[in-house]
């Protein structure tokens, strides 16, 4: 243990010998570097550290590395490389590199890389190679391969061209580089190609189709075309749209356009563009700088034409008519191009004032226009007393009634009105009466049909109601619609166009309905005063005489119904009210409309409505009897009517005298007398039927009858027993014969419908047996009649 | 935390192989032996390779260990006293290092100038108790801790060169 002890304290002796022994003076690393760097700070030394720190560098060294590494790498090596290789700083490698290739005429840093100039000898070999390989050889090509700036590769191409390189630079275009001979192969294709040409040709085409070289072909067609080799011209200079045009082309298209001019006197600026001359009209322009030619919109015109074309306007206007333009003129011209070319005609020959353009192509004179408004005067008169004479209730309105001059048409006859009309009169004639048929219905067909046209648009409005029609339209009188204005010009203009003649009507239409309405007012007003004054009296005592015979008359007729029974009597009142009764009051309310100016020239034509509408315009006192008449005509009896009639006569200043026994006679025999003469005029069974049992009963009677056509059975039954049984059979048989072929007229009808061939022909059989008979028997039933007329007359 | 130099340094100190404490009276001595063999191996590699940074003393039973050491920092030495004891449970325990002068100047450092190895030296010693000695402690305990604070207390300007603590307090 103590040994121990002994030891340690030995060992604790040794440890500090150790620890105080000399360290060994060495030069550790760590001095090594702070020395060194030390130095480098105080400039007395001059290196460099490697990027790992382990080794110091001169820069002599890095400039003979870097040559070596050059020469190794074949002439072209990268700082970055570089760098790598040497390992040290970026910095001093790019100094070293610099400075290299400031000193050295042979080395060059392009681009961060060092290039010396064997190498570029030995690009230069390559280049040539693969030129003579191709023929052509473009600088940006080997920009790519070479990954070297165009510019540098040009420069220094171009320096070694024609030693080291057989071939030329483009001097246009610097960037490619090609053999003699290709030029010469590429020229004589040029050559070639645009000899061959006769037409305008894009060269960007040409390019395309036969792969040339954009850049040479232009310069050797420049020059091909300067020396005048290639006859021709190339528009558009170097670009895509450059054109080729051979001088033959150009020729033949100069020649085409002279000629064309020449013979035709116009050009067509379309016609040019098809030609190939992209600006018609400045290269127009600048041929016919001597022509005078009018440019119009897609043509131009010469003069010859243009003269031609005022020639024939001043014609037209000279001797005031019209002509058209359209055959003297080229076909495709367009219609804004003629009314062009005719206003500047209109202006050179200074006519625009007395003449007109219509239809685009015709010139019309303006005295040809005021000629063919007078056309028009004559029927304008006729027309407007026509319409002054017919309604002159529907040219006053209710509000202007006093101002009598101011002229309406309110909306006039409805379909319904006419319709009703027209059932009146069938009544009148089927009742035999001699009144005021035949003349009057002509007439009103005759406005009927005149009106219709002009108001085939108002016809609508109308057809809404009776409520309308009442109202007056505020319109205007229309003379004539423009188809009419039309038809009228189709007849004195001849050989006229269809729709200048349109235009013309258009242009006519309102002058013309100014005119005329015109002429209607001055029409109306020497119309309203004519019957008024002295035609007054006269036509007075006419009335009151034709109102008393009628007066008379239905009151014979009355007599005449009471024969009949109950039903037979109210059948018998209602026709003597529907015709004659209507008639007596229309007369008055016509007479009555006179003082208001509203007559109508026949009183037949009157109808409901318009009778009530005169009605509601008379004054208090005339209105209130009147209206009761008219009402009455709705009635059942005619004693109502009769007592009635007689108030408003005294109202209208009318004397109705009661027919003492010589004037009855005599009317009853004026009455027989009508219906004899119509009854030996007629065909027809069932009106011979109708007129004989009506003779019959008033020669048996000595009482008239006005009955309708459907009453005829009563008639012959109250027969029975006053004339002889003979007679009666006769008569019987036939009524029976009659009514038998009214059945089978009326049964054809049908069948005719159903088509029943066997049936049909039975019929037509029986038809015409039944005809046979009534033929065989009209004229024993006429002599019933005719030959006891005598008798009856000597009995008289 | 060991780098290659020092791991190099380590690996030629030679490793202990009694394990004793100082309570250990039979074998404390011998391990105390090997103690200094290994310190004084450690010592010697040191100045071969110029690299001297520590001077050590015991008493006598060699429980108590005082010393100085030092660190050249841009070209200045700078010196500090070191002190510690060998605590009765070592080896299993290593010894805790104290340097007085940066008492309160570091916050890697206990009460008492203590320096604060146990993060990566702890786990190290633990590992390789008994095996590592006095020598194992300073190159891997107090070298790198000294490497570490000594550049950075003197730039923060806590520590500063005793010449120029001379020649400002001069002036």
């Amino acid at each position: 243990m103590a040994a121990d002890w002994e030891e340690i304290r030995r060992l604790a002796a040794d440890f500090q010998r150790a620890q105080f022994a000399d360290t060994v003076q060495r030069l550790s690393e760590r001095n090594c570097i702070e020395i060194i760097s030390k130095l480098v700070q105080d400039k007395k030394l001059e290196v460099v550290h490697t990027l790992d720190g382990k080794e110091y560098i001169t820069p002599a060294q890095i400039s003979r590395e870097i040559r070596d590494e050059l020469y190794v790498h074949g002439g072209r090596i990268n700082i970055v490389d570089l760098q790598q290789i040497i390992n040290v700083d970026w910095v001093h490698v790019e100094n070293r590199a610099s400075d290299i290739a400031k000193s050295d005429k042979g080395v060059q840093l392009v681009l961060g890389q060092l290039i010396d100039d064997t190498y570029l000898d030995r690009l230069a070999e390559e280049v040539n190679d693969k030129l003579q390989e191709a023929g052509l050889i473009s600088i940006a090509e080997l920009c790519k391969n070479y990954d070297l700036p165009g510019d540098f590769l040009t420069e220094e191409l171009s320096k070694r061209l024609g030693k080291l390189i057989q071939g030329e630079m483009d001097q246009y275009n610097r960037g490619v580089i090609f053999t003699p001979a290709f030029v010469a192969r590429h020229k004589a294709r040029i050559r070639g190609l645009f000899s061959s040409i006769t037409r305008p040709t894009p060269v960007s085409s040409m390019i395309g189709a036969f792969g040339f070289q954009e850049h040479l072909l232009y310069s050797v067609l420049e020059e091909l075309v300067n020396t005048g080799r290639l006859k021709g011209s190339v528009v558009g200079g170097r670009q895509d749209k450059a054109v080729y045009i051979p001088d033959i082309y150009a020729k033949t298209q100069n020649t085409w356009v002279d000629s064309f001019l020449q013979q035709n006197g116009y050009l067509e600026f379309d016609a040019l563009v098809r030609l190939g001359i992209p600006d018609p009209s400045s290269y127009i322009k600048k041929r016919f700088k001597s022509n005078k030619l009018l440019f119009l919109r897609a043509a131009c015109v010469g003069q010859t034409l243009v003269d031609q074309v005022e020639a024939s306007v001043e014609e037209a206007v000279n001797s005031s008519t019209w002509t058209d333009i359209q055959p003297i003129l080229p076909s495709c011209l367009s219609m804004e191009d003629v009314g062009m070319l005719i206003s500047q005609a209109m202006r050179n020959t200074n006519v625009q004032s007395s003449a007109r353009v219509l239809g685009g192509t015709v010139v019309v004179s303006e005295k040809f226009i005021s000629n063919c408004l007078s056309v028009f005067d004559e029927a304008m008169q006729q027309k407007a007393q026509k319409e002054v004479k017919n309604n002159p209730v529907f040219l006053i309105s209710e509000d202007d009634m006093k101002q009598a001059s101011i002229l309406t048409e309110s909306s006039a006859l409805s379909k319904k009105e006419k319709r009703e009309a027209e059932r009146r009169k069938k009544a009148t004639e089927g009742s035999g009466s001699v009144k005021t048929g035949g003349g009057g219905n002509a007439r009103e067909i005759r406005i009927r049909k005149t009106k219709k046209k002009g108001r085939k648009d108002e016809d609508s409005d109308e057809d809404t109601g009776p409520s309308q029609q009442n109202r007056s339209k505020q319109t205007a009188a229309v003379f004539m619609t423009q188809e009419e204005v039309v038809a009228v010009l189709e007849e004195r203009v001849s050989d006229c166009p269809e729709e200048i003649l349109s235009e013309l009507a258009e242009r006519l239409v309102r002058p013309l309905s100014k005119a005329y309405q015109e002429v209607l007012r001055t029409v109306f007003m020497s119309s309203t005063n004519s019957p008024s004054g002295a035609n007054k009296k006269k036509s007075m005592k006419d009335l009151q005489e034709e109102i008393a015979n009628l007066y008379n008359n239905i009151r014979l007729f009355e007599k005449g119904t009471k024969f009949f029974s109950d039903e037979t009597q109210v059948h018998i009142a209602k026709h003597v009210l529907k015709t004659l009764c209507t008639d007596v009051t229309n007369i008055l309310v016509n007479f009555l409309a006179a003082d208001l100016m509203m007559s109508v020239e026949n009183p037949s034509t009157i109808s409901n409505e318009v009778r009530v509408k005169i009605l509601g315009k008379l004054s208090e006192e005339t209105k209130g009897p009147l209206m009761k008449l008219h009402n009455c005509l709705n009635g059942k009896t005619i004693e109502d009517f009769l007592t009635n009639i007689e108030g408003c006569a005294e109202v209208c200043g009318f004397m109705l005298k009661k027919g003492d026994k010589k004037k009855e006679r005599q009317a009853l025999f004026l009455h027989r007398q009508a219906l004899t003469e119509q009854l030996k005029e007629t065909e027809d069974p069932a009106l011979v039927l109708h007129l004989t049992s009506v003779l019959l009963f008033q020669a048996s009677t000595h009482c008239m009858l006005h009955a309708p056509g459907r009453c005829v059975p009563q008639i012959i039954g109250t027969l029975t027993g006053r004339i002889p049984t003979e007679q009666q059979q006769q008569l019987s048989a036939y009524q029976s014969l009659v009514v038998k072929q009214l059945v089978s007229q009326s049964q054809s009808r049908k069948q005719e419908d159903a088509e029943d061939q066997d049936e049909a022909e039975e019929q037509d059989e029986e038809a015409g047996s039944v005809r046979t008979q009534l033929v065989a028997l009209m004229p024993q039933i006429k002599d019933l009649v005719l030959s006891q007329k005598k008798t009856a007359g000597t009995e008289d | 935390m060991a780098d290659e130099a020092t791991r190099r340094a380590v690996s030629q100190i030679p490793l202990l192989k009694t394990h004793a404490g100082p309570r250990d009276r039979a074998l404390w001595p011998q391990r105390l032996k090997e103690e200094y063999q290994a310190l004084i191996h450690f010592v010697e590699q040191n100045k071969a390779a110029d690299n001297d940074w520590f001077r050590l003393e015991s008493n006598a039973d060699g429980t108590r260990w005082t010393g100085t050491c030092w660190f050249i920092h841009e070209l200045l030495r700078y010196e500090f006293r070191l002190e510690f004891d060998v605590p009765v449970t070592y080896p299993d325990t290593a010894p805790e290092v104290a340097v007085p002068e940066l008492d309160g100047k570091t916050a890697k450092m206990y009460r008492g100038g203590k320096i604060c190895l146990t993060e990566h030296f702890a786990p190290l010693w633990a590992r390789n108790a008994p095996r590592f000695g006095l020598a194992h402690l300073m190159a891997l305990g107090l070298g790198p801790w000294l490497a570490v604070e000594v550049p950075d207390l003197i730039s923060k300007g806590h520590v500063i060169h005793k010449e120029q603590q001379r020649e400002a307090a001069a002036e």
